[in-house]
Parts: structure tokens; sequence; C-alpha cells
């Protein structure tokens, strides 16, 4: 399962939009370069529209794993 | 007739559901985010109506209806309502297609939303709506494209003919939608499709409304407005509120065949209690200014109405102004 060194775990499942769109761009502010930050949602808008955002703040996107029905795990590289 | 409301609502609800359109969102990802995707789909769709509708008109398939212009109702009632889309998470589309999403936070918002809506409309809080209504502007038209006496839209303001002023304003809409860049985002239904599909299914809409004697096309606010009724007293179902059941059963076969149906529940309880607050305001809202994005920003901004126009402009200082307030602060 220790697919990455994950850093930060953050489950914002069953959130109101976009809380967690929110709360990922506040955890990635305070997180060092290289460090792993683990977005976990149930909402596939969220899914769709977390890594894009991410994306343009500079961020990588490692990978978006599916974990379970209507579950994923978004996975960013702190640039 | 009332039947083809369900049908609309149900091909409404999958289009929803499927191209995640929730203008909530479309106004807010601009402000936090700096993404146009959903704005892009609207700007779109709207143009693409406001030609359609007029076109049809001209045909004699359809008379258009513009909300009349209401000074107080159109800035105070749609800026209260765009407060509350925020708090409610999502707007009156949003939050009754994540109904069959199976969102809670929905569930009670939709409910807070019928509830207050029922009652500005209808109910104890009607002497707001009273108030109001006594400072409409009506138009009187005569061309036989809109309805004698209804709201004055963009051709009235620039006298001009309603079909070279659709070209006009869906040209410039188009503009800025073609040649300025849009947002990327991987999503089921790109949305230049869910313009194109949901603008023939506004002008379907409108054709089968008109012949259940409810000269509009798509709405939320009044079937909201409807069902509660018909669960507390002896009214029957009309035909919005048969298109809102049909958005929640659209959304839930959309979401199910999708695979993305499931209960969801926040983790901190108080959510809740933020999103009935939420969904009250949008009731309140959405009654005073004579609509709420559906019947204004996506039904009315198409026929160009003054009233719809101001309405979504409010919509969206009331949506910033929230958004900050929760979301924008460092």
């Amino acid at each position: 399962m220790a697919k990455y060194e994950v850093t930060k775990l953050l489950d914002v499942r069953g959130e109101v939009c976009p809380v967690p769109d929110v709360e990922t761009k506040r955890a990635l502010k305070d997180m060092k370069s290289g460090e792993i930050l683990c977005v976990w949602i149930d909402y596939p808008m969220s899914k769709e529209r977390i890594p894009e955002t991410v994306k343009s703040l500079g961020h990588e996107v490692l990978e978006i794993e599916e974990v379970g029905p209507s579950e994923w795990k978004i996975y960013i590289k702190v640039k | 007739m009332v039947w083809t409301g369900l049908l609309v609502g149900i091909l409404f609800g999958i289009i929803l559901q499927r191209g995640r359109i929730c203008f909530n969102s479309a106004y807010r990802d601009v402000l936090l985010f700096k993404d146009n995707y959903l704005l892009k789909f609207y700007t779109f769709t709207v143009g693409l109506q406001a030609i359609l509708l007029v076109v049809f008109a001209k045909l004699k398939v359809l008379v258009l209806n513009p909300a009349p212009f209401n000074p107080i109702g159109n800035t105070i009632g749609a800026y209260i309502f765009g407060l509350g889309m925020v708090l409610a998470g999502g707007c009156a589309s949003g939050v009754t297609y994540r109904i069959g999403e199976g969102m809670t936070t929905s569930w009670l918002a939709g409910l807070s939303f019928g509830l207050t809506a029922a009652a500005v409309q209808g109910g104890v809080l009607s002497f707001l709506r009273e108030g109001i209504t006594k400072f409409n502007v009506f138009a009187y038209h005569t061309s036989g494209i809109y309805m004698h006496s209804s709201g004055a839209t963009l051709a009235d303001v620039f006298k001009i003919d309603p079909l070279l002023m659709a070209i006009i304003f869906a040209a410039a809409l188009w503009i800025y939608t073609f040649a300025t860049k849009t947002t990327k985002r991987e999503t089921k239904m790109d949305w230049r499709l869910a313009g194109v599909l949901l603008s023939a299914l506004s002008v379907f809409a409108w054709w089968t409304s008109s012949h259940a004697r409810r000269i509009y096309g798509l709405g939320i606010t009044g079937g909201w407005v409807n069902i509660m009724n018909v669960l507390t007293t002896k009214a029957k179902v009309n035909w919005i509120g048969a298109e809102v059941l049909g958005i929640i059963i659209g959304a839930a076969i959309s979401a199910v065949a999708g695979k993305e149906f499931k209960l969801r529940m926040p983790k901190n309880p108080i959510t809740y209690v933020q999103v009935m607050i939420g969904g009250a305001l949008m009731g309140l809202g959405a009654v005073l200014a004579g609509g709420c994005n559906i019947g204004h920003s996506l039904t009315g901004v198409p026929l160009m109405a003054i009233s719809s126009i101001v309405s979504t402009i409010f919509f969206i200082l009331g949506n910033w102004t929230m958004a900050w307030i929760l979301f924008g602060r460092k």
C-alpha cells in the first residue's frame, strides 16, 4: 500500500463543494517542497477539478487512485 | 401534459449530473481557482439559446415571456440568493441534482430551500413578496414574439429587432467563449456538448411547458414550491413540480449508471446547519428575485430580459461575497 511516502493525508470525504478544493490549497501552502499530499475524496467533480487547480499552481499530480466506489486518492508532490 | 415536465426533468437531471453543471461553481471558480470551465459552458449555451428562442418565436412555435424588472427583487433578493448558494454548497440546480447523487447535505439544503420558497410564495412570509411585487416594471410588446405584458429585453432598450439583438448578444458571448483560454478538465461530458444538449432541451422545455399553460422554460424554484404545496395541501403536481422531481430521478439514474452514487456525509455535523441556513436564504432570495439561477440565469438571460441580467449580476456579487468570507481569506 505504501506506494508513496505520504507526508500528509487530507480526508475530505463528504464535504460540501468546494471545501475539498479549498482545504487542498490550504494544505499545500503549509507544506515543503518535495513532500507528498494525499487528498482523499468521494465527489467526482473534485476528482476532475482538483488536479487541474493543483497543476496550475505548479505542483505535480503523481496519481489519481480509485480506492472504492466513488472514492479516490489524489497524490500530489509539492513543487 | 404534466408528464412532459417529468420527461424534461429527467433529461435535465442527466445533463446536469454528467456536465457537473452548478452555477455556484461557475460563478465562484473564476474568483477562487481562476477556473473558467463552467463559465465557458454558460456563456456558450446562453448565446445559442438566445438565437434559438427568438427563431422559434418568429416561427410562432413559442411565445417568449421575459420576467418583469423589479428594482428591489432583482437586486436585494438576488444578492441574498447568491449569499445562500455558497452556504448551501450549490445553486438551485446544483442542490437539486446532488440530491439524486446521494449528497445528504443537499437533501437538507433542498428541503430548506423549498420550504422557505413556499413560505415566501404563498405562506406566512408572502407579505414580503407582495410588498416587492408592487415595484414590478412591465413592458408592453406588440410584435407577437414576446407576451403582450412581460418584461423589457435588450431588444426593447436598443429598439432593434429581437433576432438581430440575439445575434449581437450571442456574438459577444461567443467571442469571450472561443477567443479566450478555457481551463482544462477531465469530464464525462464536454462543456460544448453539454451546452448544445441543454440549449435544445431549453427550447423543448419551453414548448412542452407552454402546452401545460405555463409560459416559461426551464426553472427550479417554482417546482420546489409546487412540491411543498402538494405534500402539505391538496394541490396537484404541475409541470414545473414534475420537472424538479424529474431532475432528481434523472441525476440518480445517471449517478448510479456512472458508479457515482454514494451517500455522502460530512464529518462535522455543523455543516448540516450551514446548508440549511443557505437553503433558507436561497428560498427567500429566489422568490423575491422572481427566479433562481435556472429561471433567471439559464433561461431569462437568453431571453435578454433586463430582470434576469440584473439578477444574474447580483447572484454573482452575493456568491463572491460569501465565497470570499468562507474561503477567500488566508
